[in-house]
């Protein structure tokens, strides 16, 4: 399989007018020549296959928007070579434009003024999709995300999360291959999240449609897109399975261990103790080839155990480990 | 139905989104109407003719004015193209298979279309109705008439979103309104005609492009020209349309470059 998107190397650099500070520096601004330059992406190489689902993740100001802009042909890169479907995104703007669906989660592309209904059949005459593609599509997507009811409504009277799902619906009436979201879930509530992720996983999984998408929230990730690309400050840090990330990283399962009376002291061979409240103790299992059974075992049954949780570590997590170690790696090589 | 023409529907329907806007623009078009009728009649103080014409051509003229400049808003498409580029929405428009400033015709011609109809018409016939009002000269004055009207609208469209797009270098989108409008005001001949211009002043004004805007379509109704005149300036106007056009494209890939390149 080849890839549908490649990237070999992209960086982006942005030139700034420099800015003095103070009245004087005011003055100054008004007729310097000189630039600041501002790396936005750096070497960045990744391929895409047709059918992934790419979670696009890293903190605010990591270049994550700057990189959809140049996969989706509105910016062009600084340097490194770039291939979406098999074209240059920036020279074959239109071409490129049919076949991808890009959702902006800061801006609509709605008509504001118009029903719902009316932004969708714009679009289907920008994107001449035949009527009957059309009708079938707009009926499935809009039962599936439960938009039916508000088709009829000025997009200016709906609710952010109805807007989100319509916005979602239209970038998909034309068939993408490939589906960009930039922060699609971003100020919406968890209800209204929750349907989108879903949504967008079943897009994925039933239609093959390619998604990418860019987030700071870890839960879209989770839900979503088994393959996770994380960057920051412009540069890629880590490109592969969400589950690979957590294994790398070992980052333990949280055990807690409630008693009915105060058992004392309750040390363990498979576990490290974290807290210990009397009642209820904390552990951390480190290895990932112990079995719950085996703590348990080792706990005994003459100790008054009332109940067991078990915590499988969240991505927030385990991402926040990656941070920290990659940060002590940092210090350590000063 | 092409992507363009579904822009002139939508153009048009958005505009119905506010009703009240209907009464206010009749009422605001009705005191504007109203009160150029009422300069000319101060200006010629009893008199029924001045250098040649005479008040019945002045408050025809005034009228006309308010037809072929009444539908088109320059401050809407300046505000909206110069909005669209400083905010950075107008990447949207580069996302879609759509040439942007044919998108940005489509959808003027639209609302321009609604408000002549929901609100120009109705201005001129209660102001005929109070005033009086000339016939165009001739048949085919008439019939010219029409054709210089949708010449204007053209011209109207250009310079306002050459305008706009200036917006993206030079300055804030509000001075750039203000500006424009400073020049339509006199240059257009909305305000006077052409002909009480001094010397040099007069003819200069009337080879601009603003001049296609309101000066030739009343002067054309009001048979100021003969049929070979007519054409010639028909055809000088056709040539200001095509290199503001070209002006426009040249300017809006440049813009789209630097967007691109720069992001914004």
């Amino acid at each position: 399989m080849t890839a549908l998107i490649e990237a070999r190397g992209i960086s982006k650099r942005f030139r700034q007018h420099k800015r003095f500070p103070g009245l004087l520096g005011a003055f100054k601004s008004l007729v310097t020549t000189e630039y600041t330059e501002v790396t936005a992406v750096s070497d960045i190489s990744f391929d895409i296959t047709a059918g992934e689902a790419v979670g696009y993740l890293g903190p605010n100001g990591a270049g994550k928007s700057t990189m959809i802009k140049m996969m989706t042909g509105i910016l062009l890169p600084s340097a490194g070579t770039l291939s979406v479907l098999g074209r240059t995104p920036h020279a074959e703007r239109m071409a490129n434009a049919r076949q991808i669906g890009v959702v902006f989660g800061q801006r609509s592309q709605l008509w504001w003024d118009l029903p719902l209904l009316d932004s969708f059949t714009l679009h289907q005459r920008i994107y001449e999709i035949p009527a009957a593609r059309y009708q079938d599509n707009l009926k499935r997507f809009s039962a599936l995300l439960d938009l039916t009811p508000f088709l009829d409504r000025a997009v200016r009277q709906l609710s952010l999360g109805q807007r989100m799902r319509a916005e979602i619906v239209m970038s998909l009436l034309h068939d993408p291959k490939i589906l960009f979201l930039d922060e699609p879930t971003i100020g919406l509530d968890v209800v209204a999240k929750d349907a989108v992720r879903k949504f967008l996983a079943e897009i994925n999984r039933e239609r093959g449609v390619t998604i990418i998408l860019t987030t700071h929230d870890l839960q879209d990730i989770e839900t979503i897109c088994p393959r996770l690309i994380m960057v920051d400050q412009a540069r890629l840090i880590f490109d592969g399975e969400l589950t690979r990330l957590r294994s790398a990283l070992g980052s333990a399962r949280r055990l807690t261990l409630e008693f009915a009376s105060d058992p004392g002291p309750v040390p363990l061979s498979s576990a490290t103790l974290t807290s210990d409240e009397g009642l209820r103790k904390h552990y951390l299992l480190e290895r990932d080839d112990v079995s719950l059974v085996q703590v348990l075992g080792e706990v005994g049954s003459d100790r008054d155990l009332k109940d067991v949780a078990l915590h499988e570590p969240d991505i927030e997590e385990v991402i926040r480990t990656f941070y920290q170690r990659r940060n002590a790696a940092a210090a350590a090589a000063q | 139905m092409s992507a363009y023409a579904a822009f002139v529907r939508s153009g048009f329907l958005t505009s119905f989104a506010y009703r009240n806007d209907v009464w206010a623009n009749i009422f605001g078009k009705l005191v504007q109407v109203f009160a150029r009728v009422a300069i000319w009649l101060a200006v010629y103080a009893g008199a029924t003719m001045v250098d040649g014409i005479s008040i019945q051509d002045m408050i025809t003229y005034a009228l006309l004015g308010g037809v072929v400049m009444g539908a088109t808003r320059y401050d809407r498409i300046v505000r909206h193209v110069g909005n669209a580029l400083k905010t950075g929405d107008v990447a949207i428009w580069l996302l879609k298979p759509v040439h942007y400033p044919l998108y940005l015709l489509a959808i003027e011609a639209g609302a321009s279309a609604y408000t002549f109809l929901l609100a120009v018409v109705p201005t001129i016939v209660i102001v005929a109705l109070v005033y009086g009002m000339y016939p165009p000269t001739s048949l085919f004055h008439g019939v010219i008439f029409i054709a210089f009207c949708a010449l204007s609208f053209l011209i109207h469209f250009l310079c306002a979103a050459i305008f706009g797009i200036l917006a993206f270098w030079l300055m804030t989108v509000f001075s750039l309104e203000w500006l424009l409008q400073s020049l339509i005001t006199l240059l257009s001949g909305m305000l006077i005609p052409f002909w009480f211009f001094p010397e040099p002043f007069g003819t200069i004004a009337a080879h601009q492009p603003l001049a296609w805007l309101v000066y030739y379509p009343s002067a054309v109704w009001l048979g100021r020209f003969d049929i070979p005149q007519t054409l010639f300036y028909f055809g000088l106007g056709l040539a200001w349309t095509v290199l503001l056009a070209f002006v426009l494209a040249l300017l809006w890939r440049r813009a789209a470059n630097r967007i691109t390149v720069q992001g914004g």
